[in-house]
């Protein structure tokens, strides 16, 4: 990120960086950066919250007017941990069963989908261009050893992971997102897919298929779980 | 609540410190005319673009534009980390995208105005990669009268 602010700023763009991670920021040295203490992926802090969005964004617009950087302002405002209320089940048995299949939980999941959709009134699955249980069927395919292009599987599992969790944001109690990202990988087939399919892609004579096996397919947070299967 | 490298769970701090962070010299802050008197545009680095605009790719230093008046229904992320949260983005695209914030802000008098079209890079791009991108982006910027980028990591 910062490195944009050096590249536009020299041909005559002033510019102001939100910045994540104050240890990269430090480097980097943009003209001007606001350190922010929110979660990655977070860069304005809260969904759903305009006031404080506005106030963070109005932070870091209004470092424009100084010409003394390369400058990081500390963002004083910080982001409470979401209120965890315990109790959060999955309604339907999701539960990987012997006889289920990857295809039967997607199926089971799209009225989930359909609700969440109905609620945001959008949805940021398609990237792949892939229908759910194209993708599911894509998954499958590359696990039965038969692996599509590297690219192709990355879009079709981002697309999944995407509508797994959007799906679980409408269950009738939804509990935090971290809630939701642990039953992702606890308690789906599709996280388990995935850790299985992780080896595969890893000795694959492919060097992209090795570079999504080793570092974009499995978040470095949940890594611990491969050595598990 | 995240601080330092130090205070975050040793998993991702170690993630993010092998990252490799590319120096520079100091570049300076250009002066300019009061915020309320900007045209700005929000740069992401997010992989943030239209269902149906070309995914990034791995190394990939090229953005994709993203007209103002997109709906948020349409936009869609393909940034290849899985090293973030994506669940406030589904919930809210202004928690990375913030442009709603920025048109009221425009409609306060904050900012003067907003760009027409905004812009958004993968942030794992090598910056020889985006160099390139970048410079000409700024061409694009200069030409639809914007005189302040705000940039969005992710």
């Amino acid at each position: 990120m910062g490195a944009l602010g050096h590249f536009l700023e020299r041909q005559g763009i002033p510019t102001a960086s939100i910045s994540l991670v104050r240890e990269h920021t430090e480097t980097i040295r943009p003209p001007r950066a606001l350190w922010v203490t929110f979660e990655l992926g977070r860069p304005l802090g809260i969904p759903d919250d305009p006031d404080f969005q506005r106030r963070v964004l109005r932070a870091t617009a209004e470092l424009l007017e100084r010409t003394d950087g390369p400058l990081i302002a500390d963002y004083p405002e910080e982001v409470a941990e979401e209120a965890d209320f315990t109790g959060w089940a999955c309604p339907i048995n999701l539960m990987p069963q012997a006889t289920d299949t990857l295809e039967a939980e997607i199926d089971r999941l799209a009225t989930w989908h359909d609700q969440s959709v109905a609620r945001t009134g959008r949805t940021t699955v398609g990237v792949s261009g892939l229908d759910m249980p194209a993708a599911g069927a894509l998954l499958s395919t590359a696990l039965a050893g038969n692996l599509p292009p590297a690219q192709t599987l990355k879009e079709a599992v981002d697309d999944l992971r995407a509508y797994y969790l959007e799906a679980a944001s409408a269950f009738p109690d939804p509990g935090t997102s971290k809630k939701r990202k642990a039953w992702l990988w606890d308690e789906t087939l599709f996280g388990k897919a995935l850790l299985d399919l992780q080896p595969k892609l890893v000795a694959s004579a492919d060097p992209q298929l090795r570079i999504l096996g080793n570092l974009t397919l499995i978040p470095a947070t949940e890594r611990h779980r491969l050595a598990k299967v | 609540m995240v601080k330092r490298l130090s205070d975050m769970p040793e998993v991702e701090a170690h993630h993010l410190r092998r990252i490799e962070c590319p120096t520079f010299d100091d570049t300076p802050a250009l002066p300019g005319k009061p915020l309320s008197q900007r045209r700005v545009a929000l740069i992401s680095t997010a992989g943030l673009h239209r269902r149906g605009d070309r995914p990034f790719r791995p190394g990939d230093g090229s953005y994709r534009v993203i007209p103002a008046e997109t709906p948020a229904r349409d936009l869609v992320m393909s940034h290849i980390s899985v090293n973030f949260d994506r669940t406030g983005f589904q919930q809210d695209h202004n928690v990375a995208f913030p442009i709603d914030r920025l048109r009221e802000l425009v409609e306060q008098g904050v900012v003067g105005s907003m760009a027409s079209m905004h812009y958004s890079f993968m942030g794992a791009f090598p910056p020889d990669a985006a160099e390139p991108h970048a410079q000409h982006l700024a061409g694009l910027l200069k030409q639809d009268a914007v005189d302040a980028a705000l940039l969005v990591p992710v």
